[in-house]
């Protein structure tokens, strides 16, 4: 479900903000530059409103941020509901005992990390980031989570790209978004 | 602005070879803002009294133990300051977070700029509650678009950070977030980036100060907020 469809008179001005940069990070790539909506103090304190009220009060412990768009997001979502917020790295950036999950890139692979001991068995947990484009990197942010006993109530970002067909890819684990971009 | 070492209680001196000092070494940051803090309405005669340096912020304990030591990472000899177990702790990290919104509220600070990646964390929140704009600082070829570039030295070679184009705006007056100051070479560069393009920074906002590094010294005249301090 994405609030876009819902019509929140908030969503215009989010979206409003989002600038698309052609050909980053390479040629064809039409990349959906979110620092503009972060420039917006009010429609970047509405895009946090919009998740806090979608989750708070439903028992969330953990709110997991991919690095680094996600720690933009995550945080204050986090703050608002009460959770902790827990940053899913790249390799070698978490300190101390860490679990990592490998994943497919387009060309190779690349690992996502969370830190042991972040995280309790039966504990409810959103995976936030900015964007869901194939849904790769969110899948191995999911694994991790129920490796270690926790529950995956939702996954939750600003933008999706549904042509990447990446709401598929989470295995039918809800995903809620504000935005979609074609 | 006073530097910290006038804030130590006159018992503490390195010569006291009797005490063990814990890994964390709690100074007291109750400090009234610093003139170039204020916004121009301000006048002199209206700033708080300085508080006694004795008198420490009782949320600030609790801050200290929240984060957790890891010796030899990333690599040995090194005691790295790791802040996320003081996000795992709600109440620990919604002090943090209170700790500097209070101190920058009301204060005509339009922007914050926080430091990939850890400065991701602090700084929207406190944005948010400041009422001002997050400008990213980014590793190289990470933000899409028109970006201007810093480098800065590191123990061997150097690294640069980067700042889109437009961001922000002569005149603006900003703070600068980490989560922690060691040598201060990135905060070093990352107020390069924000004076160049004409902003004021008013003040570099930490967590943690590793004071042993005197990266408060590297920032010269800018004046440095931080909550904890580790020896």
């Amino acid at each position: 479900m994405s609030a876009y469809r819902d019509k929140d008179p908030r969503i215009h001005g989010i979206q409003s903000k989002i600038r698309v940069v052609p050909n980053f990070p390479k040629p064809g790539i039409m990349f959906q530059d979110i620092t503009t909506l972060l420039l917006d103090p009010k429609a970047f304190k509405d895009t946090v409103d919009l998740f806090v009220e979608r989750y708070k009060g439903k028992n969330i412990s953990v709110v997991a941020g991919i690095e680094a768009r996600g720690f933009i997001f995550g945080p204050p979502i986090a703050l608002e509901i009460g959770a902790k917020f827990v940053p899913l790295r790249k390799p070698k950036k978490l300190p101390g005992r860490v679990i990592s999950e490998e994943y497919e890139l387009e060309y190779g692979r690349d690992c996502l990390e969370m830190h042991l001991g972040a995280v309790e068995p039966g504990e409810q947990a959103l995976v936030v980031d900015d964007l869901i484009a194939t849904g790769g990197t969110l899948c191995a942010a999911m694994k991790l989570l129920e490796r270690v006993g926790a529950d995956v109530v939702e996954c939750a970002c600003v933008i999706e790209l549904p042509d990447l067909k990446g709401r598929e890819r989470l295995n039918g684990k809800p995903l809620y978004v504000l935005l979609e971009s074609h | 602005m006073l530097s910290l070492t006038t804030l130590c209680s006159p018992n503490e001196t390195a010569a006291s070879s009797s005490y063990q000092p814990p890994v964390f070494r709690l100074r007291s940051y109750n400090q009234t803002l610093p003139p170039t803090l204020c916004s121009a309405s301000d006048s002199v005669a209206n700033q708080p009294k300085m508080s006694s340096p004795d008198e420490q912020d009782p949320r600030i304990s609790k801050i200290s133990s929240a984060i957790r030591v890891i010796p030899n990472f990333p690599k040995p000899g090194i005691m790295f300051q790791d802040i996320t177990t003081l996000l795992l702790d709600t109440k620990a990290f919604r002090d943090t977070i209170d700790l500097f919104v209070e101190r920058y509220r009301g204060k005509d600070i339009s922007v914050v700029a926080g430091i990939e990646a850890r400065g991701f964390i602090f700084g929207p929140p406190i944005a948010l509650a400041i009422g001002a704009k997050f400008v990213p600082m980014r590793k190289p070829n990470k933000l899409p678009g028109e970006v201007i570039s810093e480098e800065y030295s590191l123990e061997y070679g150097t690294d640069k950070i980067e700042m889109h184009v437009g961001a922000v705006q002569a005149g603006e007056r900003s703070l600068i977030i980490d989560d922690l100051i060691a040598t201060g070479g990135t905060l070093c560069a990352a107020i390069r980036l924000l004076e160049r393009v004409g902003v004021h920074v008013v003040e570099c906002a930490c967590v943690i100060e590793l004071p042993e590094l005197k990266g408060r010294e590297r920032l010269g005249d800018k004046p440095l907020f931080v909550l904890v301090s580790s020896t």
